[in-house]
């Protein structure tokens, strides 16, 4: 054989090898973990699969779990693809949920059938919104767009909690704060008799429709050439600031979908702490997709099953859930590391 | 002694405590960022810090033992964004959230035993004599060892900064990475020692939020406070001289909020806890707005430019 013939193989077995090289870095980590904490690795393992694929049940919860995850991940990536890291999809979900319960709120006592749609764009809406924020802060006064969306999830966060104690408060459910439970009228509709709602589906042809559009149009090379070259995009008269606000807007509005979705279809009102941590488990997917539209999709409902394990592991093996943070965390490491590792040689 | 003495007094010395465990993860991120680096995974070693300094605490009955256990499994966790952005190349923002999910993870998990523990935390020195002292006394009496301590590390850091020639060093590395190593040193460690440097300052500073300053341990109860530190480093402008003064802005700003909650100001307590962040964000911008990211060191923009 030449050696032509080898380094293509070496070449094709590549994109394979990297995915299965960090998945096994990924249950070294995991098992040194559960063994860490006196369980029996090989034991645990079976009941993270049992509790998020066992059965019908099981997997509705992972995919419930991995809806709004989806729509995050796609928020994440978007940006990403101009070279920006934001990682505020967690605060662009609560700015969406908060948008979208306002306009159910003062459609309330005649519900029909505008409120879906109108809830839903205005969710998005929302999103929208809170993520400009950081884009025209970065893009006006390079203020570092990681920090400040960061920054501004807390204060998402606490506006919820402050509408869900205050001025939304429903006075009829006593010490709980939450806003008064959503009509039907703003539900999105359910599959296969479960929890899972059309969130997932509409999740699912956004990933579809955006990979096609970023790497089938004009665009979406624009995008890729002020990512990996923005020196030449200068040159050939791309404008970075106007492409960066339109990928953080649009990424903006997808969490903003999901923060919203959630709120009506999922939890049924409004309240605190209802991401989740979903943002941050949607940048995890955007990172482990290396921000591939349709990776994205796989990656999400694995996190998402993972994450929905979490109340199995509780329930059967008397192990808190918090333990599927620290396994969310060592898959980060592990294909960062594995990632890291087999790129390099590459400049930084 | 005037009221405005008392008032002003007893705010600074609250800001002051707000602030203190800032000082330390502010001056640790300060390093970093000074040598090229930027984790973000402050936040996590900041949980940790604060998860096993109350444990030890706790366990031991000493205070100062969770300042020490807090430290080290600070500086434990910052190791592993040493390996990841150091022997594997891996992107630091990216790094910094994994380190940030595993300290958030494990402070959540070997912390669950700890919610509603009581510990015995630090006095201060009220009573002893020093509450008469016009002006600076009621300040002095109101502080506890840490926000001394906070007061002692930040100078003693920039001092070493500036004077020493391993500072020099440290700055240079951040300067340029190359011509460091041209001149025969070595770039790659002297940033493993300030990210591990940093590792145990943010886990210093996490063990004085929880065994000192609010006395409690609460899952993900740092609510950000390292992530503020990584926007206020560029406040300070990489200089650990202006971290106490950068520290006390945020401090004043949570100092402020409780002040006014107390006060019953008719705003809700939920809308006041927003300050600090929006206090953080807008310096951040006002510094950005006259600095334009030229006051970086040149190897740190590589990374936060892209």
């Amino acid at each position: 054989m030449s050696g032509g013939t080898v380094d293509r193989a070496r070449a094709m077995a590549a994109p394979l090898g990297r995915p299965a090289l960090a998945a096994a870095a990924f249950v070294v980590l995991a098992a040194v973990f559960f063994a860490v904490i006196g369980r029996n690795p090989l034991a645990m393992i079976g009941v993270v699969l049992e509790a998020a694929a066992g059965d019908s049940y099981a997997i509705g919860e992972s995919l419930v779990r991995a809806t709004p995850i989806l729509l995050c991940a796609l928020a994440t990536a978007l940006p990403a693809r101009v070279g920006l890291i934001s990682v505020g999809a967690e605060g662009q979900f609560y700015a969406g949920a908060i948008a979208g319960t306002g306009t159910v709120l003062s459609m309330l006592p005649t519900p029909g059938w505008t409120m879906l749609p109108l809830m839903l764009v205005t969710g998005a809406l929302g999103g929208m919104v809170w993520s400009l924020v950081a884009g025209l802060l970065r893009t006006g006064l390079q203020v570092n767009e990681t920090i400040s969306t960061l920054l501004t999830n807390y204060v998402a966060a606490l506006l919820v909690t402050w509408l869900v104690y205050g001025p939304w408060k429903n006075p009829a459910s006593q010490g709980w704060p939450a806003t008064v439970e959503f009509p039907a009228a703003a539900r999105l509709p359910a599959l296969f008799d479960s929890r899972v709602h059309a969130g997932l589906l509409i999740g699912i042809a956004l990933a579809v429709v955006l990979h096609l559009v970023l790497t089938r149009t004009r665009w979406g090379l624009v995008l890729d050439v002020l990512r990996s070259n923005p020196r030449a995009g200068l040159v050939a008269g791309l404008d970075f600031r106007r492409n960066a606000l339109i990928v953080m807007a649009l990424g903006g509005a997808l969490a903003g979908l999901a923060g919203i979705a959630e709120t009506a279809s999922i939890q049924g009102r409004l309240q605190s702490d209802i991401a989740g941590g979903a943002g941050f488990s949607g940048f995890l997917v955007a990172w482990l997709a290396r921000n591939h539209c349709l990776r994205i999709i796989p990656l999400s409902l694995l996190v998402g099953a993972l994450l929905a394990s979490g109340d199995g592991l509780q329930m059967f093996a008397q192990v808190p859930s918090s333990v599927t943070l620290v396994i969310q965390g060592l898959l980060f490491v592990a294909v960062l590391l594995v990632n890291g590792w087999l790129d390099r040689k590459r400049p930084a | 002694m005037t009221s405005f003495d008392i008032v002003f007094g007893s705010f600074l010395v609250s800001a002051l405590r707000s602030a203190t465990p800032l000082v330390f993860v502010l001056v640790g991120e300060t390093l970093v960022q000074r040598t090229g680096s930027i984790n973000l995974g402050v936040e996590g070693q900041m949980l940790v810090g604060a998860m096993a300094g109350y444990g030890a605490a706790a366990l031991w009955g000493d205070p100062w033992l969770g300042l020490v256990a807090g430290a080290g499994a600070g500086m434990l966790l910052s190791s592993v964004h040493g390996l990841l952005t150091l022997a594997a190349r891996a992107n630091q923002f990216a790094s910094g959230l994994a380190v940030w999910m595993l300290g958030f993870g494990l402070s959540a998990y070997y912390g669950a035993g700890l919610v509603g523990r009581k510990i015995e935390g630090f006095g201060t020195w009220r009573g002893a004599g020093l509450d008469d002292v016009p002006v600076l006394g009621p300040i002095v009496a109101g502080m506890t060892p840490t926000v001394l301590l906070a007061l002692v590390v930040a100078p003693a850091v920039a001092w070493w900064f500036w004077r020493t020639r391993t500072g020099l060093v440290w700055r240079a590395v951040g300067e340029s990475p190359e011509a460091a190593r041209a001149a025969g040193l070595r770039p790659i460690r002297v940033r493993l020692q300030a990210i591990l440097l940093g590792g145990l300052l943010s886990g210093l500073g996490g063990a004085a939020l929880s065994v000192d300053h609010t006395r409690t341990w609460a899952e993900g109860m740092t609510a950000g406070r390292g992530l503020v530190a990584v926007g206020l480093v560029i406040v300070a402008r990489w200089n650990p001289w202006w971290v106490l003064p950068t520290a006390l802005l945020f401090g004043g700003a949570e100092a402020l909020a409780l002040r006014l909650q107390t006060a019953d100001a008719g705003v809700s307590a939920h809308l006041l806890l927003t300050l600090p962040y929006i206090t953080s964000l807008a310096v951040l911008t006002l510094t950005c707005l006259r600095d334009r990211g030229q006051a970086a060191p040149a190897g740190l923009r590589a990374v936060m430019d892209r």
